[in-house]
């Protein structure tokens, strides 16, 4: 468990203002305790700092994960989201879809989301903005990447493309194994 | 007659005083007299030895003395310079070695990689004849070197060269960086057989060195300025060698102190710097607020129209409808869908 | 001038190779450069440590033993061995009596005493009766031992005397082999092991000369027609014909018995039949059959051979179970609260969609776990803000269950030694949404070493042989035997005791052990507790389920410890849920 590097630190917001914009904030200064970023094996953790402490009395070869891992650095030094990350960005995503329940199972077996199956989507989207995407029941299902703005979603062919998948709860056992 | 008695007696007093030449022992000794080895296999008399040990001893050993040398006189003698020789028959007794065995040279790295292979070595000749000179020429030494310098007392300059290259100083480097790198690695035989580490670097041969060597050579050189490289602009994905701050100046192996400020406030910090980026012209986006604004617009326009009943007059010219290049103003945007 | 001509020497002699083939020689390298392999290389740091600590563990264990043996005189004494009085009254009337033969001792009295619970009444639900004794503090515990020990043997040295002659001396002997704590209060496990094994050579030949001797009886006797038997291979309808009907003899035996066999014939020939019916191995039926009586062991393996109903878990950090339920119902799926012992669980009946791919499932509204999974965490009682400790997690149910019920506060270590299973502790994490969790993959052995009187709680759910499960895994039927067993109980009592040097006594609201098993073996289970009641400074509590059938005090030749009815068994035939122990432990001292 390490502290990010400043630049990784940098990418990793980056990443996160795609799609909880300023609401970062609200991860990093938390009223209730500190919480952390920390790194291992270039996953990212987001920790409380008392169970951090805690943690470091295991060697890191046998630690396999504290609180909640947020994604990974890929070897091109980009940061990759896990679906382990939903739990943080569904309540403070700023882009947000609802899809139908008849285009649930679609998504959740990993394919994208059509104009066809998109129940509601928030008023401001922008083009290639990070969504997350919800049943209409309002259960967080996953995340990814708007395929075209809010009004240009209203004009779109039924069978096109409104929401590029990224990542879905589908994941939970469709690849557990490569979850970390 | 006096004197007489008195020589004999003396003999006689000299030889009560030494011990007989003959000893007598029940068990004939076994001699090799090559290594002028005897031993005794007589039985160990234990009643003589608790009664003074040091005398059997002493006694012991001079009988068996006598029996050698005795043995000895029985071999044939011949006199060099008033002096008795004996030449001693080869030794029947392996005597054991007091050094250990040497061991076999370690190969070289050639050596081993012959082996592997089953490369064979050719004797060459020492003389070979040349043909140009018409002559007998030694494989190695100041007569070929002689020769070598009669045979090429001109050289070609090869296509493509540049004629004003001394090709004479070109073949003598090459021959040096030959000469050196032969004595390279007969450095690193020894080292590697002795057991002793090489330096890592020193070594700037393009054929070895890889990728990892040049990121380490890079990130040294950087940091070989004055100022500890602290002024050098860091390339685009440039990633610094790792393991090498023993031997880059101004770096510290140790983990550098974390920055005494509290994460939070870094943290904070680097969001404010990416949330308040300026935003650049993003071109789609505005294709897109334009979008939504003209639809907005001319749908409040049209229900207006459809209101007052013009909308339909404003649009008609004497012109005729042209249906190729229709463009008709009711599907333009977003607007209700129409399924 | 010139050079001098040697004209005194005759002939030039050659030394050697001439000047120019000289070898040169090699060349000389600073010392520091040369890696001497002789010379002795220094312990890093660590090494170092390392050695001193086993030093310091070597003086320590030497001086242990010392005292253990200074010591050992008054304990032997100590010891009482309750049981060979009534040996003689059992081999009196063995045959009248309606349980099985003499080697086979039942389980004690408690296991006789009505037990009404099922799924469908409610007895359980009422406030379970409280034995008058609650939990002794382990002082008074000790009191009542030294008391209870002249009731046992009234007399002194002299009725010991008489006990050990009446017991034949070779059973005596076995026992004190079995007794662990007998010989060496240590317990090399490979003393204890060598002798386990010669014991187990023994009995291995034993049973077969029984065999032998069985199979000879049967072909010379003839049983009576209606148990008549023949080498045929039978169809399965014939077997469980004979099983009932060899039943029936033995449980009115005066009346029904064929003269010429004994109890033993009959039990052997009823061993065999339902080992080839329900398709166990030998060692494992006759496992079964000392623990339960007849009737009811006909009961465990019909509703072993049945899957138990399909529960789940509500995640009460993500929603509720009403609205779970209403969920569920609204994608058909037909479900019930599981029981007013949990306000988590719910039964499902059937269901039109798999249980493990809704939506709902996969936004970690619930999880699917055994009904009898939620008994251990119930029994641990996590408070908020604690530290615990479940030492082997895998797949992450009970833990979650923990970090639910204390509300993602405090900390929860979820350990497991198997590094595929750990994935599935992370996956069930993540998806439940359980934030306060550390996951490592360590030997629970090893805990105590960096965390010593760390945890206010431990679970310790150990592996074991399943006997419990084998609805869920059939496999264990034949694939157990003997040394498996007794694998298995050498390290639960390794990570018990390790699990209790983890708590620490001093806890202001914890300092509780709780080990459950999926098996109904008394050697994982009331065997292993005993041990860490003698090993550590613990006592059992009360679990605080209100259901369930209590501990054995007594099983064939071991005594428990009196508090053991503390403990919680479940029989899948009576409770409707897996087989399952649960036992709680309160340490009351670090030392």
């Amino acid at each position: 468990m390490k502290r990010l590097s400043e630049e990784r630190t940098k990418i990793l917001f980056e990443k996160l203002a795609k799609y909880i914009g300023p609401n970062i904030k609200q991860l990093i200064e938390r009223p209730d305790a500190i919480y952390c970023f920390r790194e291992q094996k270039d996953r990212v953790y987001y920790v409380s700092e008392p169970i951090l402490k805690m943690a470091t009395t295991i060697h890191p070869d046998n630690l396999i994960s504290v609180g909640t891992c947020f994604g990974k650095f890929t070897k091109s030094g980009k940061f990759k989201l896990h679906i382990t990350a939903l739990n943080y960005l569904a309540p403070y995503a700023q882009c947000k879809i609802w899809i139908k329940s008849s285009a649930e199972q679609q998504f959740l077996y990993g394919n994208n989301v059509s104009k066809a199956g998109l129940g509601r989507i928030s008023e401001n989207c922008e083009k290639y903005q990070g969504v997350v995407v919800f049943s209409m029941s309002d259960l967080p299902l996953g995340f990814g990447v708007a395929a075209r703005s809010t009004t240009e979603c209203k004009s779109a062919d039924p069978l096109a493309v409104v929401c590029f998948h990224q990542s879905d709860i589908g994941e939970y056992i469709r690849s557990e194994e490569d979850l970390l | 007659m006096d004197v007489v008695n008195e020589i004999l007696g003396n003999s006689s007093k000299e030889s009560n005083k030494y011990k007989p030449v003959t000893v007598k022992k029940h068990l004939e000794l076994e001699y090799d007299l090559g290594t002028l080895l005897a031993v005794d296999p007589n039985d160990f008399n234990i009643d003589l030895y608790s009664k003074n040990p040091n005398e059997y001893f002493l006694n012991l050993a001079r009988d068996n003395t006598q029996l050698l040398l005795n043995k000895l006189w029985e071999l044939p003698t011949e006199r060099v310079e008033e002096a008795v020789m004996v030449k001693l028959p080869p030794p029947k007794t392996a005597l054991p070695r007091m050094k250990p065995v040497p061991k076999p040279r370690p190969l070289t790295k050639w050596q081993k990689f012959a082996k592997e292979k089953g490369i064979q070595k050719k004797k060459k000749p020492k003389l070979s004849w040349d043909d140009q000179l018409k002559k007998w020429v030694p494989l190695y030494g100041f007569k070929k070197a002689k020769a070598e310098k009669e045979k090429n007392w001109v050289l070609e300059v090869p296509q493509n060269a540049d004629p004003n290259e001394d090709q004479f100083n070109k073949k003598l480097v090459a021959k040096t960086e030959n000469v050196s790198k032969n004595d390279l690695q007969r450095l690193r035989n020894i080292a590697k057989n002795k057991n002793i580490k090489v330096p890592r670097f020193g070594t700037s041969n393009p054929e070895v060195s890889s990728a990892k060597d040049l990121k380490a050579a890079i990130t040294i050189a950087k940091a070989s300025t004055a100022s500890l490289g602290k002024f050098q602009d860091k390339l685009h994905k440039e990633v610094e060698a790792k393991g090498v701050s023993a031997i880059t100046p101004g770096a510290s192996r140790k983990r550098k102190m974390t920055p005494l400020e509290p994460e939070n406030k870094l943290n904070m910090n680097i969001v404010e710097s990416i949330l308040n980026k300026k935003p650049r012209l993003d071109v789609d986006k505005a294709v897109a607020k334009q979008l939504q604004t003209n639809t907005f617009v001319e749908n409040s326009q049209q229900k207006q129209g459809t209101s007052k009943g013009s909308q339909k007059i404003k649009n008609k010219t004497n012109k005729k409808p042209k249906g190729s290049k229709g463009h008709r103003a009711g599907k333009k945007g977003g607007g209700r869908k129409r399924r | 001038m010139g050079r001098k001509a040697k004209f005194d020497e005759g002939v030039i002699v050659k030394k050697g190779p001439g000047k120019k083939a000289k070898k040169q020689k090699d060349p000389i390298f600073p010392k520091k450069l040369i890696a001497s392999d002789d010379e002795p290389k220094t312990l890093s740091s660590h090494q170092k440590k390392r050695l001193k600590k086993r030093e310091e563990k070597q003086t320590m264990l030497l001086e242990k033993r010392k005292s253990k043996q200074m010591n050992k005189g008054t304990k032997g004494t100590k010891k009482v061995i309750k049981p060979p009085l009534k040996a003689t009254n059992d081999s009196k009337y063995s045959d009248s009596e309606e349980s099985l033969n003499e080697g086979h001792v039942q389980p004690v009295k408690t296991r006789k005493k009505k037990r009404g619970f099922s799924d469908h009444n409610n007895e359980w639900l009422q406030p379970k009766k409280q034995k008058t004794v609650d939990a002794p503090s382990s002082d008074e515990a000790d009191d009542s031992d030294q008391l209870s020990e002249p009731e046992d043997n009234n007399d002194d040295t002299v009725t010991m005397e008489k006990l050990s002659d009446l017991s034949d001396s070779e059973k005596d002997q076995e026992d004190d082999n079995y007794n662990p704590d007998s010989d060496d209060d240590l317990l090399p496990i490979e003393k204890q092991n060598a002798k386990l094994k010669q014991k187990q050579l023994k009995e291995d030949q034993d049973a077969e000369a029984e065999l032998q001797l069985n199979i000879s009886n049967q072909v010379k006797f003839e049983f009576p027609s209606e148990v008549d038997e023949s080498n045929d291979p039978k169809s399965l309808q014939e077997v469980q014909q004979r099983i009932r009907e060899v039943i029936a003899v033995l449980s009115d035996f005066k009346n029904l018995r064929d003269n010429n066999h004994s109890r033993s014939d009959y039990v052997s020939l009823l061993k065999q039949d339902l080992c080839t019916y329900y398709s166990y191995n030998e060692f494992l039926m006759e496992k079964l059959m000392q623990l339960f009586q007849l009737s009811e062991l006909l009961e465990f393996l019909e509703s072993s051979e049945v899957q138990r109903p399909l529960t789940i878990r509500t995640n009460t950090l993500k929603t509720r179970r009403r609205d779970l339920a209403q969920a569920l119902i609204n994608r058909g799926v037909n479900l019930d609260p599981v029981g007013k012992w949990s306000k988590v669980g719910l039964v499902v009946y059937s269901s039109q969609v798999p249980m493990g791919a809704t939506p709902e499932y996969l936004a970690g509204h619930y999880l699917i776990q055994g009904a009898s999974s939620f008994l251990p965490v119930m029994a641990l009682a996590p408070q908020e803000n604690e530290r615990i400790l479940d030492m082997s997690a895998a797949p992450g149910g009970k833990a979650s269950h923990i970090a639910a019920i204390m509300k993602n506060t405090g900390v929860l270590f979820a350990n497991d030694l198997n590094r595929d299973r750990i994935k599935a502790v992370v996956g069930n994490f993540h998806r439940l949404g359980v934030i306060n969790s550390v996951i490592s993959c360590l030997d629970g052995r090893k805990f105590p070493e960096s965390m010593p009187v760390f945890f206010d709680r431990v679970l310790l759910d150990a592996p074991c042989t399943g006997t419990g499960v084998v609805a869920k895994d059939p496999s264990v039927k034949t694939s157990k035997d003997e040394i498996d067993i007794q694998r298995c109980y050498n390290l639960q009592r390794q990570l018990l005791l390790a699990a209790i040097d983890c708590v620490n006594a001093k806890s202001s609201t914890g300092g509780y052990i709780v080990y459950s098993t999926c098996s109904v073996l008394p050697e994982e289970n009331e065997w292993v507790i005993d041990y860490a009641l003698k090993k550590r400074n613990v006592k059992l509590v009360d679990t605080g389920l209100g259901f369930g059938t209590e501990g054995f005090l007594k099983y064939r030749h071991l005594r428990f410890h009196p508090t053991m009815n503390l403990t919680r068994r479940f029989y899948p035939h009576e409770h409707n849920m897996d087989g399952f122990f649960v036992a709680k432990l309160k340490k009351f001292s670090n030392v």
